[in-house]
């Protein structure tokens, strides 16, 4: 009992020593010596005189809070005598001057000595800059890494104005007109239920009844289907042609997309013309390759000769041509269709139909083909749906392994409808692993959705009217 | 001044603590079993078995971590850490925590204590002969099984059989002279063969009943099988196929009706709860396999089941009502686990070299096994074997996230049935091996008359090897439904086709195909580095398991496979340094 009694009482007098001791020294070692480290960056950029106009700028477009708030900021700083040549259109303007300092201030800290790679940085306006080391933008940072409470604040040798991005550019006044009617025309009200106010509900269906004009948004089939040019944070590289060679390219392309109206015809033509004319990668004026691939697989020819004009944008950069020669043989693309993958059958027959998974000797790799095997319907047939068929001539193959029995059969290909015998019964012998070529067909219109058929042989008889398919090609015959 | 003082308190603190220590924390635990107390009755003894049993499960990462990352089948992730990386790589650096046997030693000793006591509870009456017996031996086996595994893992181990109060003491070399694996085998048969209870916990004992649900049967290690694989090990091919072909007929008792045709003898019984069968809805149709019964439901059907019980022979629950946690999970799940390791490209290539039965014409040219023990999660392939009672097997997200249910597989018929072709072909009795591994025995010993009186079977053999699968059919006379009438076969179940075998070389040709087979089927369930490495020892042939690893490495492009292979042309090199 009494060693406990001497414990209690050593341990709390020995407690005392160092409670005493320690506190001063603690304070000592944590205490902020670094007069930069008091001051916020609007307080440390007040204090340079070669800042003055910057700092003034600031003050009249609020960013002055901004950056003496408690987030972290890095502000880059043109000098007095680069922002002496500030444009007055943007200087007067309220708007434009906060959208241009909002570009001198990014919304994290970014070290000269830490971004050793081109980094894509977020400034206060929402667009981006590339950074790599002291290069920011097109400037310089000349003194650099300077730190506050808050951040970092790099100077710049130039001011950073903040450019237009792609479709700023393709809707501004400067882009080739009748490209930028086309691109603008494009323009579709798209069913959207976000914002939408529901009035009610359908007393049938139990579907939300939308407020008339809140269900849709406005917004462009370029943006939706090949690259939306607004978004800041990718890189674009976009083509547009001059008028006289968007004209040119319209005329060569457009027997390739007939349709009923001569409208349609336009439509159809100038939308396959433009949809290869972006690509979500930044390709330099001195590096750009002399074939881009485009989004869908299109090679586009990009000759230097024919470069008029180059624009940077704040997302990416613009090309304007005076020629990109776009070989059909590249646009038209073969069609594959693969047998298992089908839209819809003749007649319900899931209990005759197999999905095989096999293997091609004549390839050396596994597929998987589709059999209807003893359905029992004369002229019995699977349907495929292909999108966007262009008016052209086609040469049809397909891949149709008969493992299942030693007999031939006869099955065929009906373009448009079941019934069609633009190509004839081709006969499909055992153990065939090979293409076999089965006739041309042409397409007399584009067709926005067109069928194929596989149409079995017209007899009840199990062994005679099989069908099988691996796939189908349809290759152009230009 | 302050200093002064303060060396001065120190000083009197020492002295004025120094006498007090013994009596203020001499007292004993009022809340916990003190070791001189804890073993009073049976129920002491079973608490004890429990415990052994309890810490054991601690082991199941590590166990299939070494059996299975240090084979050919499985391969780390991107996740895994660099002491992972090592041990499938083969270059494992000292202080790696997996090619520790520490854990292992740990277990072991409180094994050795658990023994000392029974034995001491028996002298005193304190529990019947019975009951020591069977407690005896159930303790006893699970230590041959912890010896066996370092023995494979790490060749030349100590050989403790006492109870040890510092573990540490079993690094010592002088304190425990290192056992050559052969020496260390002929050890553990001589003890394992003297336990004296060999058979399950009979019915209606403490340890052999229902707790959370769970019937304890299948918890305790299988003696036979032990005995059997001791056996394999050492070559003793006649004695291991005696040890095995007992527990295949486990179920040949009392009334001849489903279980007596089918547990553990590979049997079908129309049942796809229990057959187990790699089946299609429509034979022919690959988009209809079936997935929600027969093999893959094997995995994830519940203990006491009668699939479960007629397929598993030795198995443990983790579940979230009890300790401890599911490391199984953790090593394999992207859900709700690291996602440390992955099937490697052997295995898949293992798989798509196989073609099934012909149906609609042709083959399907890949081994189903092979869709239904991986899955693709988020991109990446994952091992799904232990997740089944976790991530449902159509949505591939968990019922709820924090329930980790799983099982630690450990063996089941199939590994049974190889094992024993494996000695029946060393043995000499190839076409039943063969059988065995193909389309049962009725396959191997086919009819060629309605009277199979002759045939279906290998009544000629001595035992083990004699067995009877006639089965005559419903018109076949006389009529006959023997035993092992129902026996397919391994492949067969699988729905592929039997492997050939040249007339020149059917020895190396049907024990190398039961080792592949053994892969496709049992997969990720620990067994591939020991059976590569009891071939490799068996046929002093280092290019078995050099290549089958220097082909893991080399697919997966992982690690310096050429190096590792020629580091593993060297015995030597086979075993994880003896270090903790």
């Amino acid at each position: 009992m009494k060693s406990r009694i001497w414990m209690i009482a050593c341990a709390l007098m020995t407690a005392g020593i160092f409670g005493s001791g320690c506190k001063k020294t603690i304070d000592d070692q944590t205490a902020v010596t670094d007069p930069s480290l008091t001051k916020n960056l609007m307080a440390l950029i007040s204090e340079k005189a070669d800042l003055s106009t910057f700092a003034g700028y600031l003050k009249q477009t609020g960013y002055d809070a901004v950056i003496a708030s408690s987030r972290t900021y890095t502000v880059f700083a043109p000098g007095n005598a680069e922002l002496a040549t500030l444009d007055a259109a943007i200087k007067n303007d309220p708007v434009k001057l906060k959208l241009f300092i909002g570009n001198h201030i990014a919304t994290q800290v970014y070290s000269t000595k830490d971004v050793t790679s081109t980094t894509r940085i977020l400034m206060a306006n929402g667009k981006y800059l590339s950074m790599k080391g002291t290069a920011i933008g097109s400037a310089v940072i000349t003194t650099t890494d300077q730190y506050a409470a808050n951040g970092l604040l790099q100077q710049v040798n130039k001011m950073l104005p903040a450019l237009d991005n792609c479709w700023d550019f393709v809707a501004g006044s400067q882009s080739p007109a009748k490209q930028k009617a086309f691109m603008l025309s494009l323009f579709r009200n798209v069913f959207d239920a976000t914002n939408a106010v529901v009035i009610g509900v359908n007393p049938v269906t139990g579907d939300p009844v939308y407020q008339a004009g809140t269900d849709s948004i406005f917004t462009n089939l370029f943006w939706n289907k090949v690259h939306d040019l607004r978004d800041e944070k990718k890189q674009f590289t976009l083509f547009m042609l001059e008028d006289a060679a968007w004209d040119a390219e319209q005329a060569r392309f457009a027997p390739y997309y007939v349709t009923n109206t001569a409208d349609s015809n336009k439509l159809v033509t100038g939308w396959n013309v433009l949809r290869d004319f972006a690509v979500d990668t930044l390709y330099e004026p001195g590096s750009i390759p002399d074939t881009i691939l485009s989004k869908s697989g299109t090679k586009l020819p990009v000759e230097r000769s024919a470069i008029v004009n180059t624009i940077r944008t704040s997302n990416g950069i613009v090309y304007i041509m005076n020629r990109i020669n776009i070989q059909p043989a590249s646009k038209l693309k073969t069609i594959l269709i693969q047998g298992e993958n089908y839209n819809g059958t003749s007649h319900d027959r899931r209990g005759n139909t197999y999905f095989r998974d096999r293997y091609n000797p004549v390839t050396g790799m596994d597929y998987k083909d589709v059999n209807v095997f003893n359905h029992g319907v004369a002229l019995f047939n699977i349907r495929y749906q292909v999108e966007e068929v262009p008016s052209i001539k086609y040469k049809a193959y397909w891949v149709a392994v008969n493992d299942f029995q030693t007999a031939s059969f006869n099955q065929r290909l009906a373009p448009g409808i079941a019934t069609a015998t633009t190509l004839p019964y081709i006969a499909v012998p055992a153990n065939n692993f090979n293409e076999v070529y089965l006739g041309e067909f042409t397409m007399a219109q584009y067709q926005a959705i067109y069928n194929f058929y596989l149409v079995a042989a017209n007899s009840t008889t199990a062994a005679v009217n099989p069908l099988v398919c691996d796939y189908i090609k349809l290759v152009p015959s230009l | 001044m302050k200093r002064i003082n303060f060396l001065g308190l120190a000083l009197l603190m020492a002295v004025a603590v120094l006498p007090g220590c013994k009596k203020v924390f001499d007292i004993k635990p009022q809340d916990q079993l003190d070791v001189t107390n804890a073993y009073q009755n049976v129920y002491d003894a079973d608490a004890a078995v429990v415990g052994i049993y309890g810490k054991f499960m601690a082991l199941a990462d590590r166990y299939v971590i070494l059996n299975e990352l240090r084979g050919d089948l499985l391969n780390y992730t991107n996740n895994a850490n660099e002491a992972l990386r090592q041990i499938s790589t083969h270059t494992v650096a000292a202080g790696n925590p997996y090619a520790s046997p520490r854990p292992f030693y740990e277990l072991i000793i409180n094994c050795n204590d658990a023994l000392e006591h029974f034995q001491v509870m028996v002298r005193e009456k304190r529990m019947t002969e019975d009951e020591f017996n069977q407690r005896y031996s159930d303790v006893g086996s699970l230590r041959s099984f912890l010896f066996l595994q370092l023995g494979i893992h790490f060749g030349e181990i100590p050989y403790v059989t006492s109870s040890l109060t510092n573990i540490d003491a079993v690094k010592n070399a002088s304190n425990f002279p290192r056992l050559s694996f052969p020496v260390l085998l002929d050890s553990l048969i001589r003890f394992t063969e003297a336990l004296p209870y060999k058979e399950l916990y009979p019915a209606g004992t403490n340890l052999n009943i229902s707790v959370d649900g769970y019937p304890t049967q299948k918890f305790y290690i299988n003696k036979k099988v032990i005995l059997g694989d001791l056996h394999l090990w050492k070559g003793n091919f006649t004695k291991a196929a005696e040890w095995y072909r007992q527990v295949m007929e486990t179920g040949t008792q009392g009334v001849a009706n489903g279980n007596y045709y089918s547990q553990y003898k590979l049997g079908w019984d129309s049942n796809g709860d229990v057959d187990h069968y790699i089946t299609y809805s429509r034979a022919g149709d690959a988009s209809t396999l079936v997935t929600n019964t027969q093999w893959r439901i094997m995995f994830e059907q519940a203990f006491g089941t009668s699939g479960f019980d007629r397929e598993w022979v030795w198995a443990l629950p983790f579940d979230s009502k009890f300790k401890p946690d599911n490391s199984l999970i953790k090593l394999f799940s992207p859900i709700g686990g690291d996602y440390l390791v992955k099937p490697s490209n052997e295995i898949f290539n293992l798989w798509d070299s196989e073609t099934q039965r012909v149906a609609q014409g042709g083959s399907i040219p890949y081994d189903a096994r092979k869709l239904l023990s991986t899955s693709t999660i988020g991109g990446q392939p994952v091992a799904m074997k232990y997740l089944y009672n976790y991530l449902n097997y159509n949505t591939l997200a968990p019922a709820s996230l924090l329930t980790k249910n799983g099982k630690w597989f450990l063996f089941r018929q199939t590994h049974l049935h190889m094992r024993f072709a494996e000695a029946a072909n060393r043995a000499g009795k190839h076409l039943l091996s063969w059988g065995f591994l193909n389309n049962g025995i009725a396959g191997a010993y086919p009819a060629p008359t309605s009277d199979v009186t002759l045939f279906h079977n290998t009544l000629w053999e001595p035992y083990p090897f004699n067995f009877d699968g006639r089965n005559s059919g419903s018109s076949g006379v006389p009529f006959y439904r023997s035993d092992w009438y129902r026996n397919i076969g391994v492949r067969a179940r699988a729905n592929l086709n039997n492997i050939t075998v040249p007339a020149s070389d059917s020895l190396l040709t049907i024990e190398s195909a039961l080792i592949t087979e053994t892969a496709l089927e049992n997969a990720f369930e620990g067994t591939r580095w020991p059976d590569l490495l009891r071939v490799a020892l068996r046929r002093n042939d280092p290019s078995f398991l050099a290549d089958k690893i220097y082909n893991k490495l080399q697919k997966d492009g992982t690690g310096d496979a050429a190096a590792v292979r020629s580091k593993l042309m060297n015995p030597a090199n086979w075993y994880l340094p003896f270090n903790w």
